[in-house]
């Protein structure tokens, strides 16, 4: 079976068009982080203390609040967690080593209830995970950049790194403007989606460097349209494959990796967009730029 | 006509059998019930099963992973002498200030205490009387605290009985304790925070030892033959080892049992001695092998034996296994002493404890030592015990484990007592550490706990499992769909992909988290990808008019290139990810990273020999793709 045989779709043409795309989509979840006042962080990076509880019956979220409330808890929010006889309870910073769960207790006494997760972070350490994983972050694009540059040359390398900006920025504002959290596990998917994303783009750089030394006589927008054109099965069917089950993970995965899962969904559908219409023809243009600027 | 790869399918076949002998364990403990555990646990071959199977994180079985940081602040406040408002200030200001910066607690106070103009030398007098002498000092202490804190961590997490604990000091002045499976919290919590409890018990002698021994083998035999028999591990028992261990259990002094000679312990030996049948006479010393320490632990506990124990006296295990030389066997052993009750003295009394080398003429010339100080209290009573105990050994006990039993030589009548017989300075250290480990509370927080009950455990593997398992039938129904044979060939290269990552977690005692689950996941979607390459590629090499074998080579080739230059990406990034993530990150990263590898020998290798297997005759002429 096939799925496209000999197409020949022109992605360079309608670069243009997905620039003002991709610039929107940037520009609007850049504005939701300014509103916001930049990303939501989880306990993880801010510290405090969240607590999985499962009751014995189903019960309204206003019902544990106003106990909580009362038993001394300060602005607790509290959220459903999948059944509805879970729910999830943040606390700001402060209470990490204390005796907190037998407060938790008092406070709810007369409601039958498990603890089923219970995870406290200190204030301290939530700033040092924050530093960690910002420092992950660059660390991984300064050596994607690197081992770019070395097999392709620099322009191909800013095209992939644009790409993967464009990427992790697109996910950070559908995860700003849904109003999720960024916990340790986000910034996991984040860098997963970096490694895809360029997963990606490589399979495309690579089929134009073949094309390139095929035809050299061709002209290089041309050239690359058609090694897209070329990959795109393949791209297709890989996004299709990595989908179905990143899917299934959010579908059945359980609630705590739900959002993980999420962020790859749309990780892997913004990194298949971009490594056709953002890495390639960026790339392409810089090129062209540089060869007419030395043949001047 | 291709040559036979006969050597790929050598290579092939040897990986195959690695990843079964390395799954196989995890397979097998699985299927065991609690009770088959616990019968395999008192028989001692639990430990050697649970050290090849995969294990898994806080987060699938349950646990408690916690961050302590030792209390700075208190520390140097309860070292400081003449506290004042100004000292109380600077100190919080720099306790504040500490909090959100990430300069070290001690550079700040040094800056704090110059800026308010407060003499540190007022303070702490007997530490220097330069501010950067008393500053490196204070540094001292800190660390101190730390490796003390350490030690009594250790000590009592190994009393808790969680298998594999993982116990770390981290970044100076915190420690990392992970328990999995542990189901209370509070407990584990109490347990870490308590403060440590040191003291010195007399060592009864090696004769009362014996008839207690003696007794408890009577009263067991009288009430019926123990519940839980070890399985007689019969096969590695040479002949003439029944004789050498009944001459070794119990025998004469000190000298006769050289050779326990094997460890295997028949149900003949049981039957007759049921608790001393476990025990062996080393030295001075009565040793049980690593693996019978819980069916001895089983036995001490049951009824008969409490009531054949006199009042007087307690039965105390080493606080760790070593290898005994004496009894040529190569296998770990942990001492088992039997002490007075009642402790001679405790460990509050302390007031300094040194690792040095021994000084010359001593006994102990150019040996490791431990040097002892003790407040005038402690001097009155260390007088009277060691003057009425000499020539007996007394042991070191730290919350209920005995660390050492030196023998007595004489009355040491102010206090100041070397300790020898330490292997090493480490070893004299680490003693050192213990003795100051009674005294001195230095607080420690917890600053960071993850917590996680076994049944959102349990709801995770499954849910884990069950998403695992939908997505790769997916995959693998898409991947036959749409390349028909060739997709099969991929499927098979997908599903040995899996066992292969589970293989190398399980060689490389790496841990499953739900992280891990879902690397393991993504892996199934990426590796598809190199798969897909290739086959793309040979139907566009089948376009162009190229023969089947052509058109295989020529893919293989060209996609190879592609795939690993697309991985080495992917790579890195785990590899980041490795590096700065903690607990469930880095099991994300690990089946990621082993996942790509995989990949890259079942996706390109093992597919390629399939192909190659299945084109060898030159009359195929089509290509299921």
């Amino acid at each position: 079976m096939r799925l496209l045989t000999n197409v020949n779709i022109d992605f360079l043409g309608k670069r243009k068009l997905a620039a003002y795309l991709s610039l929107t989509l940037i520009a609007v979840g850049l504005l939701s982080l300014i509103i916001r006042g930049g990303p939501k962080l989880g306990i993880d990076f801010t510290g405090g203390t969240l607590a999985q509880l499962q009751f014995e019956t189903p019960l309204e979220t206003g019902q544990v609040r106003q106990l909580l409330l009362e038993g001394g808890f300060d602005r607790p929010i509290i959220q459903r967690f999948g059944a509805d006889n879970e729910v999830l309870v943040r606390l700001a910073a402060g209470d990490v080593g204390e005796d907190f769960r037998e407060r938790l207790q008092t406070a709810l006494a007369g409601l039958t209830f498990e603890v089923r997760r219970l995870e406290s972070v200190g204030p301290k350490i939530g700033g040092e995970l924050r530093g960690k994983a910002l420092q992950a972050i660059l660390f991984a694009l300064l050596g994607i950049l690197i081992y770019i540059s070395l097999r392709f040359d620099r322009y191909y390398a800013v095209g992939a790194v644009v790409a993967l900006a464009h990427d992790v920025l697109i996910t950070l504002g559908v995860f700003s403007l849904l109003d999720l959290e960024i916990d340790l596990a986000i910034v996991a998917a984040f860098l997963t989606i970096v490694g895809y994303s360029l997963n990606d783009t490589i399979v495309v750089f690579d089929r134009i460097r073949e094309n390139v030394k095929l035809h050299r006589k061709d002209d290089f927008f041309f050239t690359v349209n058609r090694s897209v054109n070329q990959t795109l099965s393949r791209t297709i069917i890989t996004s299709l494959t990595t989908l179905m089950v990143v899917l299934m993970l959010y579908l059945m995965g359980g609630e705590v990796i739900k959002y993980f899962a999420f962020a790859l969904i749309v990780g892997v559908l913004v990194g298949t967009y971009s490594s056709i219409y953002v890495a390639s023809p960026l790339m392409a243009m810089l090129e062209v730029r540089a060869q007419a600027r030395s043949s001047a | 006509m291709l040559p036979l790869p006969s050597l790929r399918l050598a290579i092939i076949g040897l990986v195959f059998t690695w990843v079964i002998y390395a799954i196989l364990p995890t397979l097998q403990y699985r299927a065991l019930s609690e009770e088959d555990k616990d019968a395999r646990r008192t028989a001692g071959s639990l430990e050697a099963l649970e050290h090849r199977i995969i294990s898994l994180g806080l987060d699938l079985q349950g646990g408690i992973h916690l961050v302590l940081e030792v209390d700075i602040p208190s520390l140097v406040r309860t070292l400081a002498k003449n506290k004042d408002a100004l000292f109380d200030d600077v100190l919080n200001q720099t306790a504040a200030e500490a909090l959100d910066s990430d300069s070290d607690f001690f550079t700040i106070f040094s800056a704090r205490a110059e800026e308010n103009s407060l003499r540190l030398i007022r303070h702490f007098s007997e530490f220097g009387s330069r501010t950067p002498d008393i500053i490196a000092a204070l540094r001292l202490e800190a660390d101190d605290a730390v490796d003390r804190a350490l030690e009594i961590i250790r000590n009592r997490v190994d009393q808790f009985g969680v298998s594999e604990p993982t116990i770390q000091k981290a970044g100076g002045k915190r420690i990392i304790v992970e328990l999995a499976g542990v189901q209370d919290p509070a407990q584990a919590r109490s347990l870490i925070q308590n403060t440590a409890l040191l003291e010195f018990n007399i060592l009864q002698d090696l004769g009362v030892g014996r008839d207690v021994m003696l007794k408890i083998d009577e009263a067991l035999r009288a009430a019926g033959s123990p519940p839980e028999q070890p399985a007689a591990d019969d096969t590695e028992t040479p002949a003439d080892t029944l004789e050498d261990a009944l001459a070794a259990i119990l025998g004469g002094g000190g000298d006769a049992p050289a050779a326990v000679g094997g460890l295997a312990i028949s149900q003949e030996v049981l039957g007759e001695r049921p608790f001393t049948g476990y025990i062996f006479n080393v030295g001075n010393d009565f040793v049980v092998a690593s693996r019978h320490r819980h069916a001895v632990d089983a036995l001490l506990e049951r009824p008969e034996s409490k009531v054949a124990v006199p009042t007087d006296g307690v039965f105390m295990w080493s606080n760790r296994s070593e290898v005994l030389p004496a009894t040529g066997v190569d296998d770990e052993f942990y001492t088992l002493y039997y002490l007075n009750r009642e402790p001679s003295l405790t460990g509050g009394v302390i007031t300094e404890a040194k690792a040095n080398i021994g000084s010359l003429g001593s006994n102990a010339a150019n040996q490791p030592v431990v040097n002892l100080s003790m407040n005038s209290e402690g001097e009155r009573t260390w007088a009277r015990v060691t003057g009425a105990n000499v020539g007996r050994r007394v042991a070191i006990v730290l919350d209920k484990r005995v660390h050492m039993a030196p023998e007595i030589r004489g009355k040491i009548p102010g206090g100041q007592t070397e300790i020898s017989g330490m292997k090493d300075m480490d070893e004299a250290k680490l003693i050192a550490i213990v003795l100051r480990a009674g005294s001195l509370p230095a607080p420690v927080d917890i600053i960071e706990e993850r917590a996680v009950g076994p049944s959102l455990g349990q709801d995770s593997i499954s849910s884990g499992f069950r998403a695992a398992l939908y997505g790769g039938l997916l995959v693998i129904a898409f991947m036959i769909f749409y390349y028909k044979g060739s997709g099969l060939v991929a499927t098979l290269a997908l599903t040995f992909n899996i066992l292969v990552v589970l293989a190398a977690l399980a060689s490389l005692r790496a841990t499953l988290t739900l992280p891990g689950i879902a690397g393991l996941i993504l892996t199934v979607g990426m590796a598809v990808d190199a798969n897909v390459l290739i086959f793309e590629r040979i139907r566009e090499e089948l376009d162009k008019g190229k023969s089947i074998r052509a058109a295989i080579d020529s893919g293989y080739a060209r996609a190879t290139v592609t795939i690993i230059d697309a991985n080495v990406t992917t790579i890195l990034a785990a590899l980041v990810l490795f590096q700065f993530g903690t607990g469930p990150i880095k099991g994300f990263a690990v089946t990621l990273f082993w996942g790509i590898l995989a990949s890259m020998f079942t996706a390109i290798f093992m597919t390629r020999t399939i192909f190659m297997v299945r084109t060898r005759n030159p009359k195929v002429k089509t290509l299921s793709i």
